[in-house]
């Protein structure tokens, strides 16, 4: 028989308990869980495994594990949990501490773990934004001045070719390549030691992804997969529609940006494209982007309210969950605000809305790589990973 | 101030302690909810640690109240009242009509030619009894019953023309005197319908191990063969489902001490009647306590029974009235989802004390079991304190006697 001795990282046990796994000690390993997820395989199920691998601090095992993001954190498994240990949760808690350790600028996912840490993420972007504010106030002789027509353009201020441009270009690329190694890294600790011996024919990644984004992304079919478990007794409502109401939005708000962008670099080349902001609200891209705000609104609205009226002994919510809720409202409340001032031509509550708009959507992008919303990467290189190569 | 004791319920802890204090010399009163002594032992087919049939235990409890004049007792009653300190309590007791002679009448004839019918309780639905009943055969006192309410219109007529019948009895109170109090108010078995995931009582051949006591028992709904409910046939493939709704902080947040061995026993029940079936224990521990490891090995030896790790948390109906459970193999780490022809969930005991406290001064804890009250002259016994097997709860029994007895001669 090979004999394998365990290295417990009592460490680790201690940081996942604080991380939100506080009850996963009480697991007597009975395999509830593993049954009351109507996600996990027939062949080595979750999350009982990962239950004994977090109470044993086996903190490569679980890190490495494609498993994590394969739950979709319905709660099952806590409702139906004799003990209370809250198997859900230890499972947010390791993605969470993957949000943390995974990549570079370990001090952000250090100020991310914690609430205490939201001064320091909100004090950078305050900063950067105010330096702006107050050259440019220098600049035009004025802290809220007004275009020449009288009108209030955001653009006096936070000009888009010099400030926003620059700065958001840098960020978005910035998190992009963050996430990219991330990702990267991940789908490294997901390869068993060893060679990875494929047989038969292996497509590229891309199809896999493909298959994905079509199967699961586009039709959210996880969550309602999610609702065919054992019958718990209990009330807990599906996801589906605010989970997919935010991610469509979120597209539709990509594509916009990534149209006026086009539209405004672009135009300077061929004049014909040339978009102007403040776009009139009657064009179509400007109506898209209110669409997309609006069911912004509707999915933040149908999550909150939903997260708010989980049973909060089975299902805790922490700082990773609050934080990403707290800074998409705080976006979209700024964003819409600041939109409504400048058309009721108030001027100083306009600029300041407009102001925090940019730190929270400086917030809410430049420091995605170690935030829930990481997940959106992370979760679907697991994905792909697994329909590429199975679990291990 | 009273040197009696009074006894409430009249099952094997009960019945015990109020044979012990009485064979001191003392007065003690039983104060027995149902028609008949002799509690859940009287329920089963066989009990630890012999495997006795309960008439013979019963039995010879039954005769030491029988020749003792000191041992009153009062069955179809209950304590509704307790007022008054250590020493000197006064109790009242409202008696339910029993609607029978206070003799010994065979109605066999009479039951018989009755047509209204109501499911048997005391064979937990499995069966249904007349109007006029008697749940078994060395029941204690030896009278039938007639519950008023199950009878049909031409029963009505019958059992008005009959002798020995008083169908217009009304309840009746009565107040004792007693020094202190016995509590052996018992268990009842853990309800399957809060199981939701368990199939919540609705899953057809999916019964409680003390349904398979009934169908195991010689005077239980099929004369002892163990067959499914729905069509009556032998099952060959049956399943145990360990610690439904016990250990667990959404139904009983207790070990109810004694289901792994009431499976242990039930396999050797089904093996007896046929040597081919086969049987799966699903559980999260095997608690064999003290002696009992040598049941538990005797029952491991055997090749027909596998046990696997792993709480069975999903029962569905399957195909043919079967019965799918899916678990867990946690030592594997795979998933099983497998049919079978029966499926027993083996519920913990839960205090009859749970369903809602008793108009009495009695301390619970949170399960419902009796905490404290000692000082004030009550005394605990069998699975009212705790979940015990038979053989504890006896001692248990003599135990609450002996205390009981030391507080009124020590006055």
């Amino acid at each position: 028989m090979v004999q394998y001795t365990l290295k417990p990282d009592m460490n680790f046990v201690q940081d996942l308990q604080e991380a939100g796994g506080n009850n996963l000690k009480r697991c007597f390993q009975c395999a509830t869980c593993s049954v009351a997820c109507p996600l996990a395989p027939t062949n080595a199920p979750y999350p009982r495994k990962e239950m004994v691998w977090a109470s044993w601090g086996l903190k490569d095992r679980l890190m490495r594990d494609a498993d994590l993001w394969l739950c979709h954190n319905c709660g099952n498994c806590s409702d139906l949990c004799p003990r209370g240990a809250r198997p859900a949760d230890m499972m947010a808690a390791a993605r969470d501490m993957i949000y943390k350790d995974l990549t570079t600028f370990s001090v952000v996912g250090k100020w991310m773990s914690k609430a205490s840490g939201l001064p320091w993420l909100f004090l950078v972007p305050a900063v950067i934004w105010f330096v702006i504010w107050a050259i440019r106030a220098v600049c035009k002789g004025s802290w809220f001045p007004r275009a020449a027509d009288g009108r209030i353009v955001f653009g006096e201020i936070f000009y888009g070719d010099y400030t926003i441009d620059p700065i958001f270009i840098i960020t978005f690329f910035g998190a992009c390549f963050i996430l990219y190694r991330g990702a990267r890294k991940l789908w490294e600790m997901f390869k068993p030691e060893g060679e990875l011996l494929v047989v038969g024919k292996q497509k590229f990644w891309i199809c896999y992804l493909v298959s994905v984004l079509m199967d699961e992304v586009v039709t959210h079919r996880k969550f309602d997969d999610c609702e065919d478990g054992p019958v718990t007794g209990k009330v807990v409502p599906n996801r589906k529609f605010g989970h997919a109401a935010l991610v469509y939005s979120f597209t539709i708000l990509a594509f916009v940006t990534a149209v006026v962008a086009l539209g405004h670099w672009g135009g300077k080349i061929i004049p014909t494209i040339e978009i102007q902001t403040p776009m009139p609200l009657t064009f179509p891209i400007k109506i898209l982007a209110n669409i997309g705000a609006l069911l912004l609104l509707c999915g933040l609205g149908a999550l909150t309210w939903r997260r708010l009226s989980l049973s909060r002994s089975n299902h805790a919510s922490g700082f990773y969950d609050w934080y990403l809720l707290g800074i998409l409202w705080l976006v979209a409340a700024t964003g819409i605000l600041s939109q409504y001032f400048r058309l009721a031509d108030a001027l100083q509550p306009a600029f300041v809305l407009y102001y925090f708009h940019l730190v929270f959507v400086w917030m809410l992008f430049a420091y995605l790589p170690w935030s829930k919303l990481g997940h959106f990467v992370y979760r679907t290189a697991a994905l792909v990973y697994v329909r590429m190569y199975g679990r291990s | 101030m009273s040197n009696a004791i009074l006894v409430m319920g009249g099952g094997f802890a009960g019945i015990t302690a109020a044979i012990e204090a009485a064979e001191l010399g003392h007065d003690v009163y039983i104060v027995e909810k149902s028609p008949w002594l002799g509690g859940r032992v009287a329920q089963l087919n066989k009990y630890f640690p012999k495997f006795c049939p309960p008439s013979c235990g019963l039995e010879i409890q039954f005769q030491r109240i029988r020749k003792n004049p000191r041992v009153k007792f009062f069955t179809l009653a209950e304590v509704v009242g307790l007022s008054g300190y250590k020493g000197d309590y006064t109790a009242k007791i409202r008696l339910m009509p029993r609607r029978t002679a206070h003799h010994n009448v065979d109605f066999t004839l009479l039951a018989s030619a009755l047509t209204g019918e109501t499911d048997n309780e005391f064979d937990f639905g499995l069966s249904k009894r007349k109007a006029l009943y008697k749940s078994m055969p060395f029941a204690f006192p030896d009278r039938y019953a007639l519950d008023a309410q199950s009878l049909s219109k031409s029963d009505t007529a019958l059992v008005a023309e009959a002798k020995f019948v008083e169908p217009a009895e009304e309840p009746r109170e009565v107040v004792l005197n007693a020094g202190v109090v016995v509590v052996a108010t018992g268990w009842k078995p853990y309800d399957v319908t809060r199981l939701t995931n368990l199939g919540a009582g609705a899953v057809e051949n999916c019964i409680s191990n003390m349904q398979l006591e009934r169908l195991a028992s010689p005077f239980g709904p099929t004369q002892g063969k163990i067959v499914r409910p729905s069509d009556n046939r032998a099952p060959t493939n049956i399943a145990f489902v360990q610690c439904a709704g016990s250990r667990d902080q959404n139904h009983l947040n207790y070990c109810s001490y004694i289901c792994c061995m009431a499976t242990f026993k039930q396999c050797l029940y089904l093996l007896e009647q046929n040597p081919n079936v086969r049987i799966t224990v699903y559980y999260i521990d095997l608690r064999a306590p003290g002696r009992y490891v040598n049941m538990l090995e005797k029952v491991r030896a055997q090749p027909n029974v596998s046990f696997i790790k792993g709480k069975v948390a999903d029962v569905v109906q399957a195909e043919g009235d079967r019965v799918t459970l899916v678990a867990e193999d946690a030592v594997r780490g795979e998933k099983l989802i497998l049919t079978y022809d029966l499926a027993v969930l083996a519920t913990g005991m839960q205090p009859s004390l749970a369903a809602g406290k008793p108009a009495l001064p009695l301390s619970l804890d949170e399960d419902g079991f009796v905490a404290g009250g000692e000082e004030s002259g009550i005394f605990a016994a069998g699975c009212a304190r705790m979940p015990l097997d038979v053989t504890r709860t006896a001692r248990s029994g003599t135990a609450a006697a002996l205390k009981a007895v030391q507080t009124v001669k020590g006055r």
